[in-house]
């Protein structure tokens, strides 16, 4: 296929072909990831310019060492974003990087649509590293990868996402994702996590997670963001933890060789229990690998030829 | 004078919609027939020149009253000022503007209340008649010194947008106004429902990602207020209905013979949440668009009478607050400029609104209930009127507004049906698009 | 095809013999099969490597190993050329540190395919050798490079096409030489 696409903003506008194409570019990256000289020549002189204003040292590294061992010139600018009303807004920084003559821009953002409003005004590419509760393409896509990985085309599949989806672009990102590719999505959560509304995904939703598990061949678990308790989302970690964590004696459930992915930073023994995060079931440093390879992947093609190069 | 030969006349006070001739002279309406010939017509003017308008195929109805305008002045002038506001006013149809309270200082003494009067006054266009808070600083604990006020000018009193959250204070403010005879406009926000929220909560926030505002945000303040003014007898305005739900209340209130009336947006008839994208925030607005059926129920809540009044909640913003991703964006859509003809083009045109409503709900319902002139061609009354071109069409563009505010979901877009000329008072002050 | 028929340089024979010639010359001159690996330069690199091996496999009971090389990462051409070419895995099942890595690919002609395949090889480990075999050594060099092995040395025009098909990829099974169409439309 012809790659046209010159920014990654969200899995909901993109096609399966491109999703496959995605998938088997990666494949050749994680390749090269695994060799022991992790360096190749194929970026020379471009720039790849890191916008963080959430602090994000896993997703931001994964994009520095991807962007590096393509032979790119990364550049890291954390902004501390302690009030929108202080300091320059996101349009002006958007004006002084294209200024700047970058090649890729790659942003983390606390307001759902931060990436696109970013994209119209550059020239330049852009990934989203997530933007609000909007969108986390690239997770999604490293999660799907992983899941592929391990147990082949995931067509007719079923995977059981379970925790605070109503605030997690991970969950919106991997509905739309796993949905295209003809997976069976199940959303759980409490109902003050999981309202009725996500049904406007096209996926299941159940407060129920002993019940959605039998079947699954893959369980997510998303990160609970503990200062959802104070705002009475859940009454306790430990409520929370008994109807929906994942331990070894409920994972028994799906009857089969699950494995269990999370996008971590993980809380351990709230939404997944110490002995299933370290056991083999658990990819969930395999996501980290190949989140370098996706998003190794995802910089070649928007800025690896001229047609997506800027003028 | 003014001699409107053939235009079809649209007068609620008069319960007129036929075509008529017009004369207006000495800032009055002078007469109205079905027909004149030149002799009577010079024989009227005594000398006077005459200037005549063919206005066969176009509408003549008395000025439009927006009882929700914000003008942000004092304090926030690089938003709107007076001036720029009564004559985006007069451009947009409208010879009578109330203007809201969250001004920087917020209008809540009598001398504030004057300096918005006197304001308006010097501008010299649309009427602009001050809104007072209900408390001081707009703080929700202590009264304003309302009578004080009113006796300075003021038209009506609401802490708009901070909504007022304590019920026992709502329901003190609906009490002690009665002294001045004028509403209590409510905002209907409930402030912890709403949260952050940055759109209506449903199905299209949730695929977005968007913080959502429950209806019920709206509808339990709506409920509350509703039982307040029936429990006091006081005299409540509720502003910007969006919700089927409150709809459903009000006609209910209203059916118990509740004091109250009840204003609609433009916005709300004509946008549903789902035309939300994440990166337009020319319609981010507060309250935010509702569903389909709320749109429905707005517009059978329009036409039934259960909502009284069209009001623009004109919210004017620089292009560069609105340049920002919709979180960080305020709320707001700057209408005064595009309200009529949109309502026309969306509402009348298709045949869900009929134009004489549009115009009893645009001036003639707010001049009752707010006790202002204005609202009527009736022989004699003051000649704040509006010539209507149904089949004008302009392309709502960043140099012909004259707002400073280019925050409209309009905007690039073409529009059809505007007036083409306003008199206030009998002085013409918009002639073919162009404020005097 | 791009071109116009001109002639035919190799038929399925002469291909067989030219490739046959070349493992000879490869344990010949490596003086037997040790430490040797073989790595097919996609695309038609790797099916004639695949020969190689087969008949090394054949004459000296020795299978060598083999490897597959994508240089699509370290093309010098990436940010100039239209089309965004679609990268495919590198495979090479044995470590090459101290290795003679013969490379096998289809056409030499400017070099750059020949120097960015040196290159990939090179961050894969440190081998003792590289060398390079190729069906068709058509001329016209931009880089000082030179095959060890060459099937068929074919002096040609700049506005000549060298089409290799194989019966692996092309089900085809000969060597054409070609005009190039633009040139036949200007003249």
């Amino acid at each position: 296929m012809k790659w046209q696409r010159k920014d990654i903003l969200a899995i909901e506008d993109m096609s399966v072909e491109e999703i496959r194409h995605i998938l088997h570019t990666a494949k050749v990256m994680k390749e090269i990831l695994m060799r022991p000289i992790k360096k190749l020549p194929t970026l020379k002189g471009k720039s790849v310019v890191n916008l963080f204003y959430e602090a994000s040292t896993r997703t931001r590294t994964s994009f520095e060492m991807a962007g590096k061992v393509l032979g790119a010139d990364t550049t890291s600018i954390a902004v501390a974003q302690s009030s929108v009303s202080k300091g320059e807004s996101l349009y002006d920084t958007a004006k002084t990087i294209q200024a700047m003559r970058a090649d890729l821009v790659i942003i983390r953002h606390s307001s759902s649509g931060s990436a696109k409003f970013l994209a119209d005004i550059l020239d330049a590419g852009v990934i989203n590293a997530g933007d609000g509760q909007h969108a986390h393409p690239t997770q999604a896509l490293l999660d799907i990868f992983t899941m592929e990985e391990q147990l082949g085309e995931m067509d007719g599949k079923k995977v059981v996402i379970v925790g605070d989806v109503l605030h997690s672009r991970v969950a919106r990102s991997n509905a739309w994702c796993l949905q295209k590719l003809g997976v069976d999505v199940t959303l759980v959560g409490p109902p003050t996590l999981v309202p009725v509304e996500m049904a406007g995904l096209g996926v299941k939703l159940t407060h129920d997670l002993d019940g959605a598990l039998p079947g699954a061949d893959v369980v997510m678990a998303l990160r609970l963001q503990l200062e959802r308790q104070q705002s009475g989302l859940f009454p306790s970690l430990r409520e929370y933890s008994h109807l929906y964590g994942l331990t070894t004696e409920r994972l028994k459930k799906t009857g089969k060789q699950s494995i269990v992915l999370h996008p971590g930073p993980m809380n351990r023994n709230v939404e997944i229990s110490d002995d299933v995060a370290d056991s083999v079931e658990a990819l969930i440093e395999r996501q980290v690998t190949n989140g370098v390879a996706i998003r190794m992947a995802l910089i070649y093609l928007l800025i690896g030829g001229s047609g997506n190069v800027v003028a | 004078m003014w001699w409107l030969k053939e235009v079809w006349v649209i007068d609620p006070s008069q319960s007129l919609s036929a075509p008529r001739d017009v004369l207006v002279k000495g800032g009055q309406v002078l007469e109205m027939a079905s027909s004149m010939t030149e002799e009577e017509v010079l024989t009227i003017a005594q000398g006077e020149p005459v200037e005549t308008i063919n206005a066969k195929g176009k509408f003549v109805f008395p000025g439009l009253i927006d009882v929700h305008t914000h003008l942000r002045e004092p304090g926030q002038e690089e938003k709107e000022d007076i001036l720029s506001g009564s004559r985006a006013a007069v451009r947009g149809g409208f010879t009578t503007i109330l203007a809201m309270a969250n001004t920087k200082p917020v209008i809540d003494n009598r001398a504030l209340v004057e300096f918005v009067l006197l304001q308006g006054v010097r501008a010299g266009y649309a009427h602009v008649l001050p809104i007072g808070t209900v408390t001081k600083g707009m703080q929700g604990s202590e009264l304003v010194e309302m009578v004080d006020m009113k006796e300075g000018g003021a038209a009506a009193f609401s802490d708009d947008g901070k909504n007022i959250q304590n019920a026992e204070m709502m329901r003190l403010a609906l009490e002690y106004a009665k002294l001045t005879g004028l509403p209590i406009i409510s905002h209907c926000e409930d402030k912890d429902l709403a949260g952050d929220g940055l759109m209506r909560r449903g199905v299209t926030s949730a695929r977005m990602g968007l913080k959502g505002i429950p209806a019920s945000a709206e509808s339990v303040i709506v409920a509350r207020d509703l039982l307040l003014a029936e429990e006091t007898g006081g005299k409540l305005h509720l502003a910007h209905i969006s919700t089927t739900e409150s709809v459903n209340l009000i006609r209910e209130a209203k059916a118990r013979g509740v004091n109250v009336t009840a204003e609609v947006n433009p916005h709300h008839l004509i946008f549903c949440d789902e035309d939300i994208t994440l990166t337009d925030t020319a319609l981010k607005v507060n309250p935010p668009l509702g569903s389909r059926g709320d749109r429905e129920s707005l517009i059978e809540g329009l036409r039934d009478g259960t909502l009284d009044m069209i009001a623009t909640d004109h919210a004017p913003h620089t292009q560069s607050e609105k340049t920002r991703p919709f979180a960080e964006a305020p709320f707001g859509i700057a209408s005064l400029e595009t309200a009529l003809s949109a309502v026309w083009q969306y509402l009348v045109l298709p045949g869900q609104l009929s134009l004489d409503r549009v115009i009893e709900a645009w001036s003639y319902s707010p001049a009752q209930r707010f006790g202002l002139s204005g609202g009527t061609l009736k022989p004699g009354s003051s000649a704040d009127m509006v010539l209507f071109d149904p089949d004008f069409s302009e392309v709502i563009d960043s140099a012909t507004l004259v707002s400073k505010a280019r925050n409209t979901p309009f905007l690039g877009k073409s529009l059809q049906g505007f007036p083409i000329m306003v008199w206030v008072e009998g002085q013409l002050v918009q002639r073919n698009r162009t404020v005097i | 095809m791009e071109g116009t028929f001109k002639s035919k340089i190799l038929d399925a024979d002469g291909i067989r013999r030219a490739v046959t010639r070349i493992a000879h010359e490869i344990v010949e001159k490596n003086k037997g099969t040790d430490r040797l690996v073989l790595v097919g330069i996609r695309r038609r690199g790797v099916p004639l490597a695949e020969r190689i091996q087969q008949y090394i496999e054949e004459f000296e009971g020795v299978k060598v190993p083999l490897g597959i090389l994508d240089i699509t990462l370290y093309r010098d051409d990436l940010s100039t050329i239209d089309i965004h070419p679609i990268v495919h895995e590198t495979d090479i099942p044995v470590s090459i540190e101290g290795k003679t890595v013969v490379l096998i690919d289809d056409v030499l002609y400017t070099g750059r395919t020949a120097r960015a395949a040196l290159d990939a090889t090179m961050d894969l480990g440190r081998p003792e050798r590289i060398q390079l075999a190729v069906l068709v050594d058509r001329g016209h060099r931009e880089l000082p490079i030179r095959a060890d092995y060459v099937g068929k040395n074919l002096p040609t025009s700049r506005r000549e096409i060298v089409a290799v098909r194989l019966q692996e990829v092309d089900g085809e099974e000969d060597v054409l030489l070609l005009q190039r169409e633009e040139d036949i439309q200007t003249q």
